[in-house]
C-alpha cells in the first residue's frame, strides 16, 4: 500500500539496525542505543560476557543452518483483483470508471522455511495428483449350531469367508472426485446352506457376487455444486452409502456382521448397478436424497428397470437428549414388472456420550401383501470398553414374510481396537425361523472377524 | 529508540477496560488502566485488528471503522511472525518471529518497532501476564518459554523442560501459567514469581494396546495444545490429539478431576463466552464436541469440515474455521448445526478474532491477502483486500476470541 510504505521503510530501517548491532557486539549495542546506562564492569567480566554471547550466536548459527532452508525468496502466483480503467491501466484500488477483473499475478514472499515443511509440502503436492489407493481385507469365521428344530443341512459346519476391496480415488477437478471400488472374494457363508431363509448371518454374502473373482463393485464421479450444498453422484454405485444410513449400525466391516443389523431388508437392493444420487445437505440438519439405480443386471436399459429412492433426514437434539439422526425413506421399484413400494424409518440417538441406540422399521409390497421388518439394538463406545477405541453392541431383529413365515436373529459383538489398521472383533447370533404352521427351527452362530485397512 | 521508560511518559487518556487474559478465552476479575494516545497514528488500541502477515513479515493495523490498513511495522526479511498480542493495557503489540527465532516489541500508539529479542526456537504462541509485566514467549522447537520482563524488556529466565510448548495460559490472579506441551502428554505448571516449572500434570494413560500401534504413538505425537481456562478461572480443559481426550484439571490444586471422550483427534477447547461450554475441534473425524462445564459431561458431538483451526463465539452462535473454505454454524441455544458459510473456494481460511461486542469476526483469509469480516447476525461477508502477504491471524484487545492455531 503506497502510503504506508514510507512507515514499512522505518520498520525495515529499524529492524536491520538491530539486526547488525546484535551481530557486532550482542545485547550491549541495543543497551547503547536504548540509552539504559552501562554498568561498570571488569575487563574480565566482560570478556566473559562476550565469549557467552559468542557462544550463544555460534549456537544460534548452527540451529539456523541445521533447520532452515536458506534459499532465495519464495514466489507463488496469486490471484488478485484489479480495477481496468477505460485506457487499460490497471489500478491497485478502485478509481472512477475503471472496472473490478480478477487477474493473476507472481508475489515474492520472504518466508524461510524449515527442510521438513518443504518436504512435507513436496510430498503432499505430489499425492495430490496421484490416485490414491486404499486397501480394507477382512476374514469372517463362524460356526453354526443347531439347537432347536429339524435338522439342517448347515449344523455343525464351520465357514471361512475372504474378502479385499481396493479403493482408488482420484481428483478430477475443482470439487469433483472419481472413485472405484474393486473386490475379490473366496471362501462360504452360512447362508449359501440355509436354502430359503431370508436371513442373512453374514452381512459380506450380500455384498459379494461371484466367488474367486474379481468385481467392480462401485465406480462413480461424484461433484459438488451451490457452494457444495448439492453433491451429485453417477456411475455404478451402493445405494446404501446414501441411504438408510446409521451411526451405530451400518457396517458389516466394524460392527454387525448380521445383515439385517446393517441395513434394511425392506429396501430390496440386493445389488449395485448404474444410477445416479443427488444429496442436497445445507448442513443445518436437514438433509435430502433422492436416488435411482438399475435394479436389474440383465436390463438391457436404464428404463426397463428402475429403482428409486427417496430420504429425509433430520439431525436434532431433542428433550436435553445428546445429538440423534432421524431419517424416513421411500422407494419404488420395478423390476419384476410391476411398481412395488416399501417405505422405512431409521433412528439412531445416543444417550450418553457412550451409549447409543438405533431402531429400523420397513414394510416392502410382496405383490399380494406386506413384508415387515423391525430392528433395534444399542451400541457402547467409549465407554465400558477395555481399550479406548473398542466397541461393542447387540442388536435384534425382526422379520415377518407376506407368506407368515418369521424370523428373529440376534447379535452381540464387541470390536477390539487392535490398531489403527487392525481390528478383531468376536460375534455371537442366535437365530429363530419358524414357517407359518411348520416347527421352528433356531441355532446359534459363534464368528470371530479380523478387519484390516490400509 | 524510545525506551520502555519513555513510553511509561507517553501521556494519554486513561481509560479502563475489562482485561483479556491472554493466550486462551478467560477473562480476568481486574481491570488495569489501558493508554490511549490523542494525535498519535493509533490513538485507540480498542478501534483496531492487529494482523499477523507472515509472508510479508510485519504485524498491520487496521481501523474497525473505516476498515482501512491505518499502519504496519516491518519486522525484517524471514522474520514470518506467528502470532500477534497486544498488552493488557495496549501499550505494545508482540508477536514472534518463527524463522528469526526473535521476539518483536511494537508501541501500539506510533507503530514502531521498540526492540527485538533473541528467544528459542520458532518462537510461536505467547501470552502476557494479567498484569502485563511478564511476556511468555514459547518456542516449540526449542522446548522452551522465553520470560521477557516488559518494563526491562529483556529476557530474565527461560523456563526449559518442556516439550513442544505450544499455547500458554495465565490464571486470573497471575499466580501460575498453565503450558500446553504439543510433544508430551501433560500440562506444565509455571510459578509466575519465580517462571519457574512447577509440576507436570498427567492427563491421562496412554492405552496399554498402543504397544501394537508404534508407528501411531512413537512416528509423531499429538500431544496437549492449549489448556483453557474457564471464565471463574477454576478449571482448565485440556484437549490431547492423541487420546482422544479433554482432561479437566481443577487449578486449585492442579489435579486432573475428570477425562472427557471427545471425537478423535481433537486439536484444543474454545470457551464459550458465557462459559457454559468447551468446544472441542476434531480433526481426526471431522466433528465438533460441546462439553458442558456445568456438569463436565460432553453435550453434542456434530459433524463439521476438514483440519479445522479455531471456533469464535458471536450472535449466539459458534462459528467453526475449516481452511477449505467454510466456517460451520452451531446454535449455542440448542446446540444444533445451523448451516455452513462458504467464504470462497480455492482460499485458505486461518484463524479470527471476535469483536468486544460480539458482533463482527475478523478472520484472516491467507492465499486471498485479505481479511474477511463476518457479520455473525446476518451472516454477510465482506472482505477487506490486500492487508499485506498471508495473512495468519488477528487480534482485537479485549476479545474473548484471541487465538491461534
Amino acid at each position: 500500500m503506497d502510503t504506508l510504505s514510507p512507515r514499512s521503510r522505518i520498520g525495515l530501517a529499524v529492524s536491520t539496525a538491530l539486526g547488525l548491532a546484535t551481530l557486532l557486539t550482542g545485547p550491549t549495542a541495543i543497551a547503547q542505543n536504548t540509552g539504559q546506562p552501562r554498568p561498570a564492569t571488569s575487563p574480565e567480566t566482560e570478556r566473559r560476557q562476550m565469549q557467552e554471547r559468542i557462544d550463544s550466536l555460534e549456537q544460534r548459527i548452527a540451529e539456523l543452518e541445521s533447520s532452515t532452508v536458506m534459499s532465495e525468496p519464495e514466489t507463488r502466483v496469486r490471484k488478485k483483483e484489479v480495477w481496468v480503467d477505460e485506457n487499460g491501466v490497471e489500478h491497485d484500488e478502485p478509481v472512477p470508471g475503471a472496472k473490478k477483473k480478477i487477474t493473476y499475478q507472481r508475489e515474492t514472499a520472504y518466508r524461510r522455511q524449515a527442510i521438513s515443511e518443504k518436504i512435507e509440502e513436496a510430498l503432499k503436492g505430489a499425492d495430490e495428483s496421484k490416485v490414491q489407493i486404499g486397501v480394507d481385507g477382512n476374514i469372517v469365521m463362524q460356526y453354526l449350531s443347531q439347537t432347536k428344530g429339524e435338522k439342517i443341512e448347515a449344523d455343525g459346519h464351520a465357514y471361512e469367508l475372504a474378502s479385499a476391496d481396493l479403493f482408488f480415488t482420484a481428483k478430477l477437478a475443482q470439487n469433483t472426485v472419481f472413485f472405484a471400488d474393486v473386490v475379490g472374494f473366496s471362501g462360504s457363508t452360512p447362508d449359501e446352506e440355509l436354502v430359503g431363509s431370508p436371513l442373512a448371518l453374514n452381512g459380506y454374502g450380500a455384498r459379494l457376487e461371484d466367488p474367486d473373482e474379481v468385481n467392480l463393485r462401485e465406480a462413480w464421479i461424484q461433484t459438488e455444486l451451490f457452494d457444495q450444498r448439492l453433491t451429485l453422484v453417477g456411475g455404478r454405485l451402493d445405494l446404501t452409502n446414501y441411504f438408510d444410513t446409521n451411526r451405530v449400525a451400518n457396517d458389516e466391516t466394524t460392527q454387525f456382521i448380521v445383515g439385517h443389523s446393517i441395513g434394511n431388508p425392506a429396501l430390496g437392493l440386493s445389488s449395485n448397478g448404474a444410477g445416479l444420487t443427488a444429496i442436497y445437505d445445507p448442513k443445518g440438519g436437514l438433509t435430502f436424497t433422492v436416488g435411482v439405480q438399475q435394479s436389474s443386471e440383465d436390463a438391457k436399459n436404464l428404463s426397463e428397470s428402475i429403482y428409486s429412492l427417496a430420504e429425509v433426514g433430520y439431525r436434532a437434539r431433542f428433550f436435553g437428549l445428546q445429538e440423534g439422526n432421524y431419517r424416513v425413506w421411500y422407494r419404488r421399484d420395478d423390476s419384476t414388472g410391476v411398481n412395488q413400494d416399501a417405505f422405512g424409518a431409521n433412528i439412531d440417538q445416543k444417550l450418553t456420550p457412550s451409549f447409543s441406540i438405533f431402531a429400523r422399521f420397513g414394510r416392502a409390497d410382496s405383490g399380494e401383501d406386506y413384508d415387515r421388518f423391525y430392528s433395534a439394538g444399542f451400541q457402547f463406545q467409549k465407554g465400558w470398553v477395555i481399550n479406548p477405541e473398542d466397541a461393542w453392541g447387540l442388536g435384534v431383529a425382526k422379520i415377518e414374510l407376506a407368506d407368515g413365515s418369521k424370523e428373529i436373529l440376534t447379535e452381540v459383538y464387541y470390536n477390539l481396537h487392535l490398531a489403527d489398521r487392525l481390528r478383531l472383533s468376536a460375534h455371537l447370533q442366535y437365530a429363530e425361523e419358524s414357517a407359518e404352521g411348520g416347527e421352528k427351527i433356531a441355532y446359534i452362530v459363534p464368528g470371530l472377524r479380523f478387519q484390516a485397512s490400509f | 529508540m524510545v525506551t520502555a521508560k519513555t513510553m511509561r511518559a507517553i501521556g494519554g487518556l486513561v481509560m479502563v477496560a475489562a482485561l483479556h487474559i491472554v493466550g486462551s478465552a478467560a477473562h480476568a476479575q481486574m481491570k488495569m488502566p489501558m493508554h490511549t494516545t490523542p494525535g498519535a497514528i493509533i490513538p485507540d488500541p480498542t478501534q483496531v485488528v492487529i494482523i499477523v502477515n507472515r509472508d510479508s513479515n510485519e504485524i498491520a493495523f487496521m481501523d474497525i471503522k473505516s476498515r482501512k490498513v491505518i499502519a504496519k511495522t516491518f519486522l525484517g526479511n524471514n522474520v514470518n511472525p506467528h502470532m500477534a498480542m497486544m498488552s493488557p493495557d495496549g501499550r505494545y503489540v508482540v508477536t514472534g518471529g518463527t524463522r528469526a527465532n526473535k521476539a518483536y516489541i511494537i508501541e501500539t500508539a506510533t507503530a514502531k518497532l521498540l526492540k527485538s529479542i533473541p528467544v528459542g526456537m520458532a518462537p510461536e504462541h505467547l501470552a502476557f501476564s494479567p498484569d502485563g509485566r511478564y511476556y511468555y514467549q514459547g518456542n516449540p522447537d526449542g522446548d522452551s518459554v522465553s520470560v521477557i520482563d516488559m518494563v526491562s524488556m529483556t529476557v530474565i529466565k527461560t523456563i526449559t523442560g518442556l516439550a513442544e510448548p505450544l499455547n500458554i495460559t495465565f490464571t486470573p490472579d497471575g499466580s501460575k501459567a498453565y503450558i500446553g506441551n504439543y510433544g508430551a502428554h501433560w500440562v506444565g505448571v509455571v510459578d509466575v514469581k519465580r517462571h519457574e516449572l512447577l509440576k507436570k500434570i498427567h492427563i491421562a494413560e496412554v492405552p496399554g494396546i498402543t504397544k501394537l500401534d508404534p508407528d501411531k504413538y512413537l512416528g509423531e505425537i499429538n500431544g496437549i495444545s492449549n489448556a483453557s481456562i474457564s471464565n471463574d478461572g477454576r478449571y482448565l480443559y485440556a484437549a490431547d490429539g492423541d487420546l482422544g481426550i479433554v482432561g479437566v484439571i481443577d487449578t486449585r490444586d492442579d489435579k486432573v478431576i475428570k477425562v472427557i471422550r471427545v471425537g478423535a483427534k481433537p486439536w484444543r477447547a474454545y470457551m464459550s463466552h458465557d462459559g457454559k461450554y468447551a468446544v472441542t475441534v476434531n480433526n481426526g473425524d471431522e466433528t465438533v464436541s460441546f462439553i458442558d462445564t456445568q456438569t463436565n459431561t460432553l453435550a453434542a458431538t456434530w459433524p463439521a469440515g476438514p483440519e479445522m483451526t479455531g471456533v469464535n463465539f458471536a450472535a449466539g452462535k459458534a462459528f467453526v474455521i475449516s481452511p477449505s473454505g467454510f466456517l460451520y454454524v452451531y446454535t449455542m441455544k440448542s446446540l444444533r448445526p445451523a448451516g455452513r458459510i462458504k467464504v470462497g473456494t480455492n482460499i485458505q481460511i486461518e484463524t479470527a478474532t471476535t469483536d468486544t461486542a460480539e458482533e463482527k469476526l475478523y478472520l484472516a483469509n491467507s492465499t486471498d491477502h485479505s481479511v474477511v469480516i463476518v457479520d455473525a447476525k446476518t451472516e454477510k461477508l465482506e472482505s477487506v483486500a490486500n492487508v499485506g502477504l498471508y495473512p495468519w491471524g488477528t487480534h482485537v484487545m479485549d476479545s474473548k476470541d484471541n487465538y491461534c492455531h
